[in-house]
């Protein structure tokens, strides 16, 4: 198992990274040297009881926070070494985001949301390339419509395909069915399978959910700032007593 | 319940600041006036006092009714010797005062600053009737070609004693030997005039006529009260004649100059009015923004049991603390305001009398109140919103959306729209001017209320060269475009400034456009003599004489100025010489002849003719105040008013019977036929030398020089509406903040994705400057349509022609645009900054 595993490439790399919150006795230390790779051209999923980290991990992963010690490579860099700029360029250039909710700008339509960060960088979005994630997505009837016309789902999906539309090398969901029902959920997480296993990209995400993770080619669990274990090809049912066996 | 809404207050510092300096300012306005006039108003007491307090009682020509401006009537001299022999006189002597301009050493006349009178008068022989008048330095007057002077014109213009000096007076111009110089009890001069006093008869002699006195003053005898002997001169003084105590006349002079102080006083008002009017807007919209944000707040409010009547009462109470405290600021801010005022009259060349800032109770609470009830019941609308929200909006979680445009709205907005029109029509069409008024504020209105429907359409057209400059650039498009009611009110404070200040510089535009096409069409004559100082009171008739014999001048015609009652109204008029008028003015006539105008005629605008259906031979009931009252046969009717801006002309005798001492208000000569005008012009001039102060223009010069004095005026209106201008851009500052506080999780969404903070702050920028240009546009727009009323409204006080200057309008819509540039800097700094984590990770 691990074997395959050392022959991909690594997309991003956490080394002995740690980052506490608050001070004195609110002080928690939120990652605690955690050390993990995630491989390009794999779908990931990091688990945890809440409290575990997993959140802080991927903003720290994703360049959205700073780790107190530690270094973060993302294709090479240390991106702990960046400056606002350079990590703005980053998450602009390289990487692509899906939020738990309010992922989409309310005066902007389907189709100029999902095209916003490639139209931020001064580029021509790749018309062939669009087409392809927004049929994949299934929103084409629905591209001249506003957020507030879409449902939850619809919005989850936009939000999903903006996030590939630079063809970034990573993408990074944080709890994106969080806020979705669970027909909505498996829309948007088979997409995100099949833009990994059709398109060859690489996504990281965070949940809380089973079900969402066993969408996934590997699931981290986390808890308590460490990585105590990992699963590949997870199951609904193997993810989630192991969860119970963490106590969440 | 005070102390929660204190601490919410606080907990927005930069809402708290900006709205507070939004009223602040127009409340630092109207203390800064009321502070101003009230130390102006002390000021003239005191020196009316001090110029009374040598006698206890004048006697003087009884007049018709007070003119401030009007010459006193003369008495004869013989009154005196009445008068001494009245029991309890203790002392009497006859005074002569008017026009006389000191000539300084260098040959230039001194013109005191702050349109102060250049007086001239005699010296009373009797110490105790001199009260505060004081021989600072040499000795008083005993000789005809003596005088003694002002202490601060000696003092500004180096003139030792024993000097020979120059001096002006209506008739020839003397020279003198100054032997003494004057203090007014322990000030140098009185209020900035100049003062020569003579000997009396030397006075009777240059000021006056021989054998007459402007007045006498009286002297009490020990135990007999001013109102006693006030009454026991009167009683032995001829017809015509009146005695009053010198209280009484302080008094009255006093008055005369607050008359004036009461003009400005009111002219400043409307400026602070509209710097409050325009504060007001900031504060609706803020609250408006601060109920819209607040919507869960409220419900849970709401759903725990507050009552409507609560939750309006606790924004209200919002209101009234913020206004009482921006009131306090502003009121403390006024006194700076009034200094600050006093300085910008002077730039302008309108010196105001300097004295300290006089802060009264009822300033104190004028301004208290005022800026507290304008905050409350800006805040009221947004209040009655804040009652609408439901209890179960506490469960939803949305952010702001833009209200929707009501069908009530569009019908009230244009109902109002078409009111004001219409009374802005009828009111141009002859009809009562009030409706003009009445027009001007409904068409605000109108517009305010409509401005939500222009906001969208014209944001999307304003912002189109946006859509060149990437993602930013549309972006804010956008955002100006979302919540169009916002931005409409945002917009509309700038509506209002701009709008004014538009409308007066059509205004301005068309007045210099009349001037033009009045010098050369209508006037004819080639030159014009005019006093150098647009504050002198005018021009010695002597000079005018002097220009006749000057080689090359074919007609010298002079117009006096002054003013009468006509049909009961006091009214001003000109005086003009029926012999040779037509040769230089070509007044219209549209019956009768300048020559027919006889010393017992009058010569009335068609407009007046019209209005009372007059016609050649009809007479008009006039009254003078020296003279008295007096039937006028109309001799003509004129429609040109362009030069002579005056419903009423009169002959100069007419005028001389009134008032003797008239000086000329303009002199026009023709040259002869073939005469080289600048030759000519040359020539005049050095005739003129004689009477400094007085200068000779060609047609061209007159031109530029009425233009010059119409910009300074212009000028002086936009510098008193720049507050207004810059309040209004503090609320685009507020504005812009507030939609950042609310877009947070938009501004970390676009953070997240890759906007650079350069680029957001371009967002923001860019926004800024899409509202500024949309008030700027719509402003302008308004203000050429109030500046097309103001000229036609004018029409008949001689403003026929209309010019809109576009490319000073277009500069000033530019010089918003790039005012929003900066409103921007701070909102921008701040969206650059959001915490991209703390905004777009749910909780």
């Amino acid at each position: 198992m691990s074997t395959i595993a050392t022959e991909r490439r690594v997309a991003a790399r956490a080394v002995e990274v740690s980052k506490t919150y608050g001070k004195g006795d609110a002080k928690v230390l939120a990652l605690d040297a955690v050390t993990v790779d995630f491989n390009a051209g794999e779908f990931t999923a990091i688990m945890g009881p809440s409290g575990s980290g997993k959140s802080t991990l991927l903003h720290c992963l994703a360049g959205l926070d700073r780790p107190d010690s530690g270094e973060i490579r993302l294709g090479g860099v240390d991106i702990t070494t960046l400056n606002d700029r350079q990590l703005t360029l980053l998450r602009r250039d390289k990487l692509g985001f899906i939020f738990q909710a309010f992922n989409l700008l309310p005066t902007l339509t389907a189709a100029e949301n999902i095209t916003l960060p490639v139209r931020i960088a001064g580029r021509k979005p790749d018309a062939y390339w669009m087409d392809t994630i927004i049929d994949a997505v299934g929103l084409r009837p629905r591209l001249s419509h506003r957020p507030s016309e879409l449902s939850g789902g619809q919005q989850q999906r936009v939000a999903a395909a903006r996030a590939l539309a630079s063809r970034p090398e990573i993408v990074f969901a944080d709890e994106p069915t969080g806020a979705l029902d669970s027909h909505s959920s498996a829309e948007l997480l088979g997409f995100l399978h099949h833009a990994v296993g059709q398109f060859g990209q690489t996504v990281v995400m965070v949940t809380h959910d089973p079900v969402a993770a066993s969408y996934a080619d590997r699931v981290v669990f986390l808890s308590d700032g460490h990585i105590v274990d990992e699963m590949r090809e997870p199951t609904a049912d193997a993810v989630f007593d192991y969860m119970k066996h963490l106590g969440a | 319940m005070l102390t929660a809404t204190i601490k919410g207050m606080l907990a927005h510092k930069l809402r708290l600041v900006l709205t507070s300096v939004s009223i602040a300012l127009g409340v630092a306005f109207l203390a800064g006036t009321l502070m101003l006039t009230d130390s102006m108003n002390r000021a003239f007491d005191d020196v009316f006092a001090k110029a009374n307090s040598g006698s206890d009682v004048s006697v003087r020509g009884k007049a018709a009714f007070a003119d401030p401006q009007a010459e006193p009537k003369p008495i004869p001299a013989s009154v005196l010797q009445t008068v001494r022999s009245v029991d309890g006189v203790a002392a009497a002597e006859g005074q002569v005062g008017g026009y006389a301009m000191l000539v300084g050493p260098d040959g230039t006349p001194i013109q005191p600053a702050g349109g102060a009178p250049t007086m001239g008068g005699s010296l009373a022989a009797d110490k105790d009737l001199r009260g505060e008048v004081r021989i600072n330095t040499g000795r008083a007057p005993a000789k005809s070609d003596e005088v003694v002077i002002d202490t601060s014109s000696a003092k500004n213009r180096n003139i030792p004693l024993g000097s020979r000096i120059k001096i002006l007076f209506r008739g020839p111009a003397e020279q003198f030997t100054v032997v003494g110089t004057v203090q007014f009890a322990d000030e140098n001069d009185l209020g900035g005039t100049t003062m020569a006093l003579f000997e009396p008869a030397t006075a009777q002699r240059v000021l006056g006529s021989p054998g007459l006195y402007d007045s006498i003053i009286v002297k009490a005898a020990r135990g007999v009260s001013n109102d006693q002997l006030a009454k026991r001169v009167g009683a032995a003084l001829p017809n015509g004649v009146e005695a009053v105590t010198s209280q009484a006349l302080a008094e009255e002079q006093s008055n005369q100059f607050k008359q004036n102080v009461d003009i400005l006083k009111t002219a400043l008002l409307v400026f602070a009015g509209i710097a409050l009017f325009v504060g007001s807007f900031i504060i609706w919209n803020t609250f408006s923004m601060q109920v819209a944000q607040r919507t869960r707040e409220l419900a849970l409010l709401r759903a725990i049991g507050a009552t409507r009547r609560q939750v309006m009462r606790t924004i209200l109470l919002e209101a009234l603390v913020q206004g009482a405290g921006a009131s306090a600021l502003g009121l403390f801010l006024g006194l700076g305001m009034a200094r600050g005022l006093s300085w910008t009259m002077a730039r302008f060349g309108f010196d105001l009398p300097t004295a300290a800032p006089r802060l009264q109770g009822t300033t104190v609470l004028a301004a208290l109140l005022v800026g507290t009830l304008v905050t409350v019941v800006a805040a009221i609308a947004p209040s009655r919103r804040a009652t609408r929200v439901l209890p179960v909006e506490a469960l939803r979680d949305s952010t702001p959306g833009a209200e929707r445009f009501s069908k009530r709205r569009l019908a009230i907005g244009l109902a109002v729209a078409a009111v004001s029109v219409g009374a802005l029509v009828a009111g141009l069409g002859g009809a009562a001017r009030e409706l003009i008024l009445v027009g001007i504020v409904g068409s605000v209105l109108g517009v305010t209320t409509l401005a939500p429907l222009f906001a969208g359409p014209l944001a999307s057209l304003l912002g189109q060269p946006l859509r060149s400059r990437g993602v930013p650039g549309e972006l804010a498009r956008q955002n100006a475009m979302r919540n169009p009611k916002r931005t409409a009110s945002t917009a509309m404070a700038l509506v209002i400034g701009l709008a004014l200040v538009s409308s007066v510089t059509v205004l301005a535009a068309s007045i210099k456009a009349t001037v033009h096409d009045v010098i050369g069409k209508e006037a004819t004559a080639e030159l014009y003599v005019k006093p150098e100082s647009s504050q002198a009171a005018g021009i010695s008739p002597e000079a005018a004489r002097s220009v006749r014999d000057v080689d090359g001048v074919a007609v010298v015609s002079e117009a006096g100025f002054g003013r009468a009652k006509f049909t009961g109204q006091l009214t001003r008029f000109f005086s003009v010489d029926p012999g040779t008028l037509d040769q230089v003015l070509d007044i219209g006539m549209e019956a009768g002849k300048p020559r027919d105008l006889t010393d017992e005629g009058v010569l009335v605008s068609k407009a007046k003719a019209d209005a009372h259906q007059w016609k050649v031979g009809d007479t008009v009931p006039a009254e003078f105040a020296n003279t008295g009252k007096k039937d006028l046969r109309i001799d003509g009717i004129f429609s040109h008013k362009g030069y002579l801006s005056a419903d009423y002309l009169i002959s100069l005798g007419a005028h001389a019977r009134e008032d003797a001492r008239h000086l000329d208000a303009t002199v026009l000569v023709k040259t002869t036929a073939g005469a080289d005008v600048d030759a000519v012009q040359k020539r005049v001039s050095t005739a003129l030398n004689a009477y400094p102060g007085t200068k000779v223009v060609n047609q061209k010069q007159m031109e530029k020089d009425a233009g010059k004095d119409v910009d300074k005026l212009l000028q002086l209106i936009i510098v008193m509406l720049l507050l207004a201008v810059v309040i209004a851009l503090l609320g685009i500052v507020n504005t812009l903040a507030l939609s950042m506080f609310e877009r947070t999780r938009e501004l970390g969404l676009l953070r997240a994705v890759g906007m650079t903070r350069g680029q957001v702050r371009a967002m923001v920028r860019w926004e800024s400057v899409v509202i500024s240009a949309i008030g700027a546009s719509l402003g302008a727009v308004l203000g050429i349509g109030l500046g097309v009323g103001f000229v036609k409204a004018l029409a008949d006080q001689g403003f026929n022609s209309l010019a809109v200057p576009g490319e000073q309008l277009l500069l000033y819509v530019a010089l918003a645009a790039v005012a929003g540039v900066f409103a921007a800097i701070g909102p921008g700094r701040r969206a650059a900054k959001v915490d991209v984590l703390r905004a777009v990770v749910t909780e």
